[in-house]
């Protein structure tokens, strides 16, 4: 099943065209990495798969719910781990948590809460305001979210921005459970190396054109754009 | 009932960071006092004349008071992406706009209710027995400030000239909220029967219907791209 389709899309800032008539698919329990220069449109194209932004023209489909007309029930089922850390300076990290999940509907228990931040090696940093929080504990804090949260389809930006190298290894944990679990995963990313050990399929946004290329080619290319 | 949840949320996120950093409802209580005290230092007048320009005086404090409070409402959405996330939620739009609103109006009537002692301090005002009718003209008028001012701060908090904007769009839809205030206001210092100055906070309450409403229905258009 497709979780992610999305057909022809583009999409203009002002004068400037950063998506032309990309198609792309993402299987549920695939995790599809996406790599190209910086301004090919990575981040453009997660945004309007994550109902940020409206595309030029092309359509797009999230668990086969249509991106434009039920963008509400789509919301339901993705998250996004952005460049933003989505923080409250001033709330504690189990605020934001609570905050973040509640807001949805959901009320996690202590245990869970707990559970999900040790997992990703911030448990002892509970009661801390998160303005004393580091980058990459942020993000770290970002994935113990999507690990409550479980959405079907994630988006991660730069996903492994910020991190250490046992952050990175916590990311990867956390993507192969999503996919493991039948949730899609669709990824921007420059570092191969840690990609390669999750990602099922590989595409290059270069110019507006999107190349699929395999695992193996991604990790042995001197260059990919 | 989720609906209400989320108002719930917002308004407990706001109240929680504001209490621990103070940033907004201290420069909201310093400006007021400075209002005050450069009145009370300006006029010398007698108990009469002071009742005739009190009204006016007390919605100018905190009429100023809402703009550098309310003005800054949605800055803490803007640190962190937090609006972002907003945008990505399968909640309805309309209800973080109530929690945002319902979080001013504590932040606002917290600092009109503390602000009115020192009313009656500088200007030996005895206004302790009318203090429950002056409480619910506040309430009726901060209502309709707060409803007017949260959506004009979502609006402008993405401009780079939102401290300019910000007043110009609130100050003249803010008109009718004045007028009403100070007549019921000057009818509760006056001493005059209910009667005689209830239709002004009727006046009041049908602006506040409105400007909720109006308000709450526009915020979907904002926050969903």
């Amino acid at each position: 099943m497709n979780a992610i389709l999305g057909t022809s899309l583009s999409k203009s800032f002002q004068h400037y065209q950063v998506l032309k008539e990309v198609s792309i698919s993402v299987q549920a329990g695939e995790c599809y990495a996406l790599f190209g220069p910086n301004g090919a449109g990575k981040t453009t194209l997660l945004r309007i798969f994550a109902t940020l932004h409206r595309p030029s023209s092309g359509s797009f489909e999230i668990m086969g719910m249509d991106g434009k007309r039920d963008r509400v029930k789509v919301r339901d089922v993705i998250y996004l781990i952005g460049h933003g850390s989505y923080l409250y300076d001033d709330l504690s990290v189990k605020e934001n948590i609570q905050f973040a999940i509640g807001i949805r509907g959901w009320n996690p228990t202590e245990a869970e809460i707990k559970k999900a931040l040790d997992q990703v090696g911030i448990g002892r940093f509970a009661r801390l305001r998160s303005r004393y929080l580091s980058a990459g504990m942020k993000k770290r804090l970002s994935i113990a979210k999507a690990l409550l949260i479980r959405p079907k389809v994630l988006f991660l930006d730069e996903g492994y921005a910020s991190l250490d190298e046992r952050g990175v290894g916590m990311m990867n944990e956390c993507i192969r459970s999503f996919t493991q679990a039948g949730s899609a995963v669709l990824m921007t990313t420059h570092d191969r190396g840690p990609t390669a050990d999750v990602a099922h399929r590989v595409g290059v946004l270069n110019r507006s054109v999107l190349t699929e290329i395999s695992v193996k080619d991604m990790v042995t290319a001197d260059a990919l754009f | 009932m989720h609906f209400f949840r989320v108002i719930r949320w917002i308004a407990w996120k706001d109240l929680l960071s504001e209490y621990r950093n103070r940033e907004n409802i201290s420069s909201m209580f310093f400006f007021a006092l400075n209002v005050i005290l450069i009145f009370s230092f300006s006029f010398s007048l007698d108990s009469e004349t002071i009742k005739e320009i009190m009204p006016g005086i007390i919605w100018v404090a905190f009429g100023f008071t809402a703009i550098i409070g309310l003005g800054k409402s949605f800055l803490i959405e803007v640190n962190n992406d937090c609006m972002e996330y907003f945008q990505t939620l399968p909640i309805p739009k309309g209800a973080i706009y109530l929690g945002k609103f319902l979080g001013n109006l504590l932040f606002m009537l917290t600092v009109e209710i503390v602000l009115f002692p020192l009313f009656v301090l500088f200007f030996n005002l005895d206004m302790i027995d009318q203090f429950l009718q002056l409480l619910l003209i506040s309430t009726v008028a901060t209502i309709g400030l707060s409803a007017l001012g949260t959506l004009f701060s979502a609006l402008t908090v993405q401009i780079r000239a939102r401290e300019v904007m910000f007043p110009i769009l609130l100050l003249p839809l803010s008109v009718p909220i004045f007028i009403g205030a100070v007549e019921a206001t000057r009818g509760v210092l006056n001493a005059d029967a209910f009667s005689l100055y209830s239709h002004w906070i009727e006046l009041l309450v049908v602006f506040d219907v409105i400007f909720v409403i109006v308000s709450f229905w526009i915020f979907e258009f904002i926050l969903d791209y």
